[in-house]
Order: structure tokens, then C-alpha cells, then sequence
């Protein structure tokens, strides 16, 4: 173990570093990430969902709604009923008014169902939707 | 024990008294926590949405690229049974004779989401991302 033997009484004093400034930096930098820190619900189930070659990363998806093969809508891990859905993404909207919304239909989901959740979608207001798939 | 070194906190050449670094531990973690959380989840997806209505009944000019998808998934343009490999070559044709039309997605109830996102990549490919999606009731 390498200790480097000084001539001020080490013992003595435990904080050679100065530690103030340095703490004020990170409480700083801790007080932006909660501020910024969104928490995003994961829908709860897994889907398949089809393939895209034109795909864009959606940076700013908020709100995440989940259709799976036999189109059961999800969102926040629990089973909606397509006639609630849209209170429910009025709900999601006015906790994060800017976010988008990414359903993640399942390739053999019906587009019922996914005509349904667009369309409780632009009542509610949301401004951002999209539809995801894998991309290569 | 330590109670006693309470007595030294009036001595000023000591100016850290707290003790810091259990306190820091505890605030690294939490900004490494929230550092890591921040940048996590990255959807890839296709945008449906515009300013104006994603899903619409009818479009009151002609000029729209119409597809249909039906309840078998098959893909009809211009009353044409396409396959779906073609898509993207029949859209780029109807794109180029019509360059301000937009695609208009009419996907029957009973079709799949895959057919549809499948129409929906062949026109982004083709260049056409003005993309709507209208519902056969």
C-alpha cells in the first residue's frame, strides 16, 4: 500500500482535499438530473414488433402504449379497456405535457385496435405519436 | 465517544467537522443513479402524427396515393392487386406523377399491424413521408 509519508501531522487531519467546491458541483449536478428526470412507464409486456428499414430514434416518448397479438391494449402494466384509454393518456399528457407517445403494436395486432388508440391519442391532446418497430 | 468531540466544533481552524464522506457516498450514487436513468429508454419507431388529423375518413382532393389493405392483408393501389415487395416501386411511381399527393393508408379493421407498418416503411423508402391512416368502417 502505498501512503505517502508527510511532514504535517496526517493523522491529525482526515480531509486533505478540499471538499466544498467539489461537493457544490455535484449537488449542482444532482439537483439538474432530478429536476430533468423524467420517469417513463414501461408498458409491461413484451411485443413483436415488425420491421422498418426508415425508422427514426423517438428521443423525447413519454408515454408508452402497448398492443399485443391478440390486442389487448396495456399501458402501465396493467390491461386497459380501449374506452379508457383515452382518460388514462389525458392523465399521462398533463404530468408531461411535451412528451410523445410510442405505441408498440405487435406485428399481428389489428388496426382495430391501433385506429382506436390514435384516436384517443389526438383527443387527448398528445402531439407526438408514433408507432415502433425494429429497425435494421 | 463521539459525543465528546462535539466540544471541538467551536475550534475554527477546523472547518470540516461533518463527517463527509459517508455523505458523499451517499450523493455520488444517486447522481450516478440518475446520470445512468436519464438517457435510457430510445423507441425506434415511424411517425403517425401532424398537426392536422392522423386519422381522417376521406380526403377531399383525388390527388393522394390511396392504398388499400384489406381484411387478408393483401395490398391493393388503384384497384390493383400489388404485391408487397412492389410497393415501394408502384408508390414511387404515383409520387412522381403526383409530387404534392400524399399517401392515404385505408387498412381494414381485421388487417395487421405488420402490413400496415410494411406500407408504411415502403412509402418512407419511397419518399413520401406524408403518411395518413384512414379506417374502413
Amino acid at each position: 500500500m502505498k501512503r505517502k509519508h508527510s511532514t504535517f501531522g496526517v493523522e491529525e487531519e482526515e480531509n486533505e482535499i478540499n471538499l466544498t467546491p467539489m461537493l457544490d458541483v455535484v449537488f449542482i449536478m444532482l439537483i439538474f438530473f432530478i429536476v430533468t428526470a423524467t420517469f417513463i412507464k414501461e408498458a409491461g409486456i413484451q411485443v413483436e414488433r415488425p420491421d422498418t428499414v426508415t425508422a427514426d430514434t423517438q428521443d423525447d416518448a413519454s408515454i408508452l402504449v402497448a398492443i399485443n397479438a391478440v390486442d389487448e391494449i396495456w399501458i402501465d402494466r396493467q390491461r386497459r379497456d380501449p374506452r379508457a384509454v383515452r382518460a388514462i393518456l389525458e392523465r399521462m399528457r398533463a404530468e408531461n405535457p411535451k412528451g410523445g407517445m410510442v405505441i408498440q403494436a405487435d406485428e399481428d395486432s389489428t388496426n382495430e385496435t391501433l385506429v382506436i388508440v390514435l384516436e384517443a391519442a389526438k383527443a387527448a391532446g398528445v402531439s407526438n405519436v408514433a408507432i415502433a418497430s425494429d429497425n435494421e | 465517544m463521539s459525543r465528546h468531540h462535539l466540544d471541538d466544533i467551536h475550534v475554527e481552524e477546523d472547518e470540516n467537522e461533518i463527517n463527509l464522506t459517508p455523505m458523499l457516498d451517499v450523493v455520488f450514487i444517486m447522481l450516478i443513479f440518475f446520470i445512468v436513468t436519464a438517457s435510457f429508454i430510445k423507441e425506434s419507431g415511424i411517425d403517425v402524427n401532424r398537426p392536422d388529423a392522423p386519422v381522417t375518413e376521406s380526403k377531399p382532393e383525388d390527388a393522394n396515393i390511396l392504398v388499400v389493405i384489406n381484411a387478408n392483408d393483401e395490398i391493393w393501389i388503384d384497384r390493383r392487386l400489388i404485391d408487397p415487395r412492389a410497393v415501394r416501386a408502384n408508390i414511387e411511381r404515383l409520387h412522381a406523377e403526383n409530387p404534392d399527393g400524399s399517401v392515404v393508408i385505408q387498412a381494414n379493421k381485421k388487417s395487421t399491424n405488420k402490413v400496415l407498418v410494411w406500407v408504411m416503411d415502403s412509402s418512407r423508402n419511397a419518399g413520401v413521408y406524408n403518411i395518413s391512416i384512414a379506417d374502413q368502417r
